[in-house]
């Protein structure tokens, strides 16, 4: 049997008086993430809770986990791509004020 | 603290959409999101309207919530509330209508009864009444009304509903409120015995269900304005064992014969209709109970009953933002005036003691509410 899909965006949703849309779409955006987070981290949780009730992981190893040089250098990899990735925006709007000072300065 | 927990199978009826991990923990996260909402950010609202409600001209006095509303909504803090708290309704729909399409199958499976107890019925051309098309109510996207052809609205409405309630309101039976009505009956007359009752505005049964289970032996109907989720209430119902025969139907006007019910109730329905409508469904009451016959109605409590300006405010904020159509209307009603008007006598007004089963009780009405939950307004009357 062909289903149709179940709606997502409610019909009728007033304006908060003084907010911008946008104001609402960041809204939107953060609670979407931050859930996402919860979840991802109660994933995780699960995960190493099984891992340590089946033996294949001892408790507390992950919080004593000692990289050695080479995973250090990946994980160092993963931290900036994900510095880099999250904080672009801001980024170009530095960029983006710096050419626009250096351009009305004659330089 | 709260009966929504990680335990997933135990409060669980047979029907109800079993979450996933990442499902459950989803749900529990809009429970927290709701709770911190509610409990850390609200109460700073709350304090500041308390300042700004004071600031206000003492000849303010018609229309002061709106008064204060304006004050308010200069406070960057008091529209991210509002947004928030709304978000907050929107994730809840949306996590829950993920849970729902993904066991579409198994549920539809699940409500393939063999020999039904009770039956469905529901109507194509259905006229759906304008003050539930004109906002899809708490915002439960499609609405009340939305047929797919499916039961899928309704699964969305039942999981959604206990978690919305934050499980306050009997935890996954989301009941409360359909055993108090019924126990408000049996407070009035305690060997009440009736052949027909009739609840108005079922939803997906969670109120017509304790009716059946307090009186196995009578014939249990509930009416609503949505096929999805009235398919569902009849699974739902046939799979915890109660006879119930669900109809398609405004309880503005029913197909029912008049004098043809002992007992016809509804619980928090008027909010959800308009002033209009609330005139017609009492006049519908008279026309359904026999003489003699008991109505009963149950709301959230009456804003009369709470004093202060930010009460109020904050209750015309849930309706505008939550899609509640007829929130001041039911709030502020002349219950005494209303049902006098349409025919009834011995009229109680006051406020019954929740009740987790009809059966057991309390047994005890009075004039003053016992706080939000633990108890409920009503107004009756007899035919």
């Amino acid at each position: 049997m062909t289903r149709k899909a179940l709606p997502r965006t409610p019909n009728r949703l007033d304006p908060i008086e003084g907010s911008r849309d946008l104001d609402e779409q960041f809204m939107g955006m953060i609670v979407a993430l931050a859930s996402e987070v919860t979840v991802l981290r109660a994933r995780l949780d699960a995960a190493e809770r099984l891992l340590i009730e089946h033996g294949a992981l001892q408790a507390g190893a992950i919080d004593g986990y000692e990289p050695d040089e080479a995973a250090q250098k990946e994980r160092e990899a993963l931290r900036q791509a994900s510095v880099n990735k999250v904080f672009r925006p801001l980024r170009e709007a530095a960029q983006k004020d710096l050419a626009t000072v250096q351009e009305t300065s004659g330089r | 603290m709260i009966e929504i927990s990680e335990q997933r199978a135990q409060l669980d009826h047979p029907l109800i959409a079993v979450p996933s991990h990442d499902e459950l923990v989803e749900q529990l996260f809009v429970r927290d999101l709701k709770m911190f909402v509610g409990g850390q950010l609200e109460p700073v609202q709350a304090q500041i309207a308390r300042v700004e409600d004071q600031a206000l001209p003492a000849t303010v006095s018609n229309n002061r919530a709106d008064a204060l509303r304006k004050r308010m909504a200069r406070h960057e803090s008091f529209r991210t509330w509002l947004a928030m708290k709304r978000e907050s309704q929107r994730h809840l729909w949306s996590t829950v209508a993920d849970s729902v399409e993904r066991q579409a199958g198994e549920l539809e499976r699940l409500a393939q009864v063999e020999a039904p107890l009770g039956s469905v019925r529901t109507d194509e051309t259905f006229d759906v009444p304008a003050y539930i098309q004109r906002g899809d109510i708490h915002l439960m996207p499609g609405g009340n009304a939305h047929d797919d052809g499916s039961l899928l609205q309704g699964a969305v409405m039942d999981r959604g509903g206990a978690v919305y309630m934050l499980g306050r309101n009997g935890g996954m039976l989301n009941d409360l409120r359909g055993q108090t009505a019924v126990a408000h009956v049996l407070t009035r007359f305690p060997d009440f015995a009736p052949t027909r009752i009739l609840d108005m505005g079922c939803g997906i049964g969670t109120s017509t269900v304790p009716a059946a289970t307090a009186f196995p032996e009578t014939e249990v109907h509930g009416i609503d304005v949505g096929a999805s989720i009235l398919r569902y209430a009849h699974a739902r119902a046939e799979h915890l064992g109660a006879a119930v025969h669900f109809s398609q139907q405004s309880a503005e006007k029913t197909d029912f014969a008049d004098a043809s019910f002992d007992l016809v109730y509804s619980c928090v329905l008027f909010h959800e209709t308009s002033q209009a409508a609330t005139l017609n469904i009492m006049a519908e009451c008279k026309r359904l109970l026999r003489p003699g016959g008991l109505m009963v109605h149950l709301e959230v409590p009456l804003l009369h009953d709470n004093t202060d300006t930010w009460t109020e405010l904050n209750g015309a904020l849930e309706a505008q933002y939550n899609n509640e159509p007829n929130w001041r209307g039911a709030l502020t009603a002349d219950y005494q005036g209303l049902m006098a008007g349409a025919g009834f006598k011995d009229l109680m007004i006051g406020y019954q003691p929740a009740s987790q089963a009809a059966r057991q009780g309390p047994f005890r009405f009075g004039p003053d509410s016992e706080g939000v939950f633990r108890s409920w307004f009503i107004a009756s009357g007899v035919a």
